[in-house]
């Protein structure tokens, strides 16, 4: 129970707070190990982990072959492929003009070959294929059910045709004009009269016309209602406060569970 | 009335393998027949611009490759523009990969610009230390000693032997730090453990899924500036005036986006047949 729980509670422990307390300490001792030391174990034991990751992956891959469980052709192709990639890494370097180790990135070899035209290939489609998906969820997914959901539509709509050159090329006098199309909509919808609908229509195009013809039709005037202008207000304010309340709600929780760590209080690292 | 939103409705049940169709070919029709659509600098990428510009010449500048073959499209052509930008200035470029696909990009990118473009010396202009596995370890490693992570460049080199590694031993000798990032580990590494506590000015170009998460930084003065996608890295070519993969991309980026608008609102036309139907009977 010593080996395997206490001991390892204790470097924990000790480990954390020396590198928490190494950013507080002026000593060249401290601050050495904090800076260097400490960083240099991490990238040791993150070495180690991936022959676990290696092994794990086998272990689970080959099980699921020698099982024959659902899918299990897939997995052939998962050990086929890691077992190419280490002939390719450790025996086999396919240019003998080339020394190990720079054979990984070097033209002519066995594993440069099977980055580019393999994993290049298969990676791209993979990402590639986002965007069948994107169009097809957000046609059927993207609805305006309720106040959130319609900000949320019409700022990505926003983001989406304002942050690409085409929304540039779109005058804001276009997008009031769709606004007040989208107004007599809704008046039609809530009053259900047409001279209040043909009303509001008239007016709001004699409106935009009237002083569209007084400004002269600048493209991007009044920026209000220019798509770039009003994509570049959203990621700079809603946006920006967002991701700020995230990272400010990441950080509390990262620090908490630091100190859960250093505390002993968390021990889902010992299995417990 | 009805009959058309009878139509609407029917057309609202569409196989989703037509979106697919049409989709595909509004992102392949664009690149055989470009729109040539004016390219617009946004304020975060003029920021990354004149960032650059503002080094004096010789500067030192560490250009960090961390994206691979899935986000190439969007990082690819910024890194392209940029590394064009700080030949062109007559900089010296320091590159490293906290990604180890992104030494491939890293090499792609190098052979275009610097060997064939450029016709520049490795080792005396440009210098490729490669890839370190420990994410933001490698970050805090390079701050405190480069050249105890890195005795070797990615070409087996000393780096004791290299001309360019002279007086350089830590982050704080470079003049300008870039990365080119498509996520973890990756600009926020570079903010939290490099920039911030050295002081060194930090630009960064990455995909436009990761600007909400940098944006902050950059409003901040953290960031110099953020090249936002495929249109950051057309609006960084249309800057240095040298067009390339990021401009012609965009014309296709454009339609596909508008045509996935197009789907949207075609999708609420019919949401909202329905809601009124099921209201009526």
């Amino acid at each position: 129970m010593l080996w395997k729980r206490q001991i390892p509670i204790l470097i924990a422990t000790v480990v954390g707070l020396s590198t928490l307390f190494g950013w507080f300490i002026d000593h060249a001792g401290v601050e050495s190990f904090v800076n260097d030391d400490a960083t240099q174990w991490y990238d040791i034991l993150a070495s180690f982990a991936i022959f676990l990751g290696a092994l794990n992956l086998m272990k689970l891959q080959g099980k699921k072959v020698v099982k024959q469980q659902s899918g299990w052709q897939y997995s052939l192709f998962a050990i086929g492929g890691f077992l190419f990639a280490i002939v390719a890494g450790f025996i086999y370097k396919g240019n003998d003009a080339v020394e190990w180790g720079v054979h990984v990135t070097s033209k002519g070899t066995l594993f440069k070959w099977m980055f580019e035209y393999m994993f290049t290939p298969l990676s791209a489609t993979m990402f590639a294929l986002l965007a069948f998906f994107v169009a097809s969820a957000s046609y059927r997914a993207f609805r305006v059910r309720n106040l959130e959901a319609t900000l949320l539509l019409v700022s990505g709509i926003i983001i989406m045709v304002g942050r690409v050159p085409l929304g540039s090329s779109i005058s804001s006098w276009f997008v009031m004009y769709l606004l007040v199309l989208i107004i007599a909509i809704f008046a039609n919808i809530k009053f259900k009269d047409k001279k209040i609908t043909f009303g509001t229509l008239l007016v709001g195009v004699l409106v935009v016309t009237v002083w569209g013809a007084l400004l002269g039709w600048p493209v991007d005037q009044p920026g209000l209602f220019y798509l770039p202008v009003l994509q570049d207000w959203i990621y700079n304010n809603p946006n920006v406060a967002g991701a700020r309340a995230i990272m400010i709600g990441i950080g509390l929780g990262i620090f908490a569970t630091s100190i859960r760590y250093i505390l002993g209080i968390e021990k889902s690292y010992i299995g417990e | 009335m009805e009959k058309i939103s009878d139509y609407i409705l029917r057309a609202g049940t569409i196989d989703r393998r037509w979106i697919f169709l049409i989709i595909g070919l509004a992102v392949l029709l664009p690149l055989f027949f470009p729109l040539g659509l004016p390219i617009r600098a946004t304020l975060a990428t003029q920021k990354v611009y004149d960032a650059v510009e503002g080094l004096e010449k010789n500067s030192k500048v560490l250009v960090s490759f961390e994206y691979g073959p899935s986000t190439k499209p969007e990082i690819h052509p910024m890194a392209i523009g940029l590394l064009r930008h700080l030949f062109t200035n007559g900089h010296k470029v320091y590159v490293t990969c906290l990604w180890p696909d992104g030494q491939f990009m890293a090499d792609e990118a190098l052979e275009e610009v610097a060997e064939k473009e450029f016709n520049l010396t490795y080792g005396e202009d440009y210098v490729v230390l490669g890839f370190r596995p420990g994410n933001e370890a490698v970050v805090k490693g390079m701050v405190s000693n480069i050249r105890k992570l890195f005795t070797t460049d990615s070409r087996g080199t000393l780096v004791d032997k290299i001309p360019l590694m002279e007086n350089i031993n830590k982050v704080e000798d470079f003049d300008f730090i870039f990365s080119a990032s498509a996520g973890y580990p990756g600009t926020l590494e570079w903010v939290q453990y490099a920039s911030d506590p050295t002081g060194v000015p930090l630009s960064t170009g990455t995909t436009s899924i990761m600007v909400n998460d940098i944006m902050p930084m950059v409003n901040s003065g953290q960031v110099q500036g953020i090249l936002a996608g495929m249109p950051g890295a057309a609006e960084y070519e249309a800057l240095i005036g040298s067009p390339g993969i990021g401009t012609s991309g965009m014309d296709a980026q454009s339609i596909a986006h508008l045509v996935i608008v197009l789907f949207i609102v075609f999708g609420n036309i019919t949401y909202f047949i329905e809601t009124q139907r099921s209201k009526k009977y």
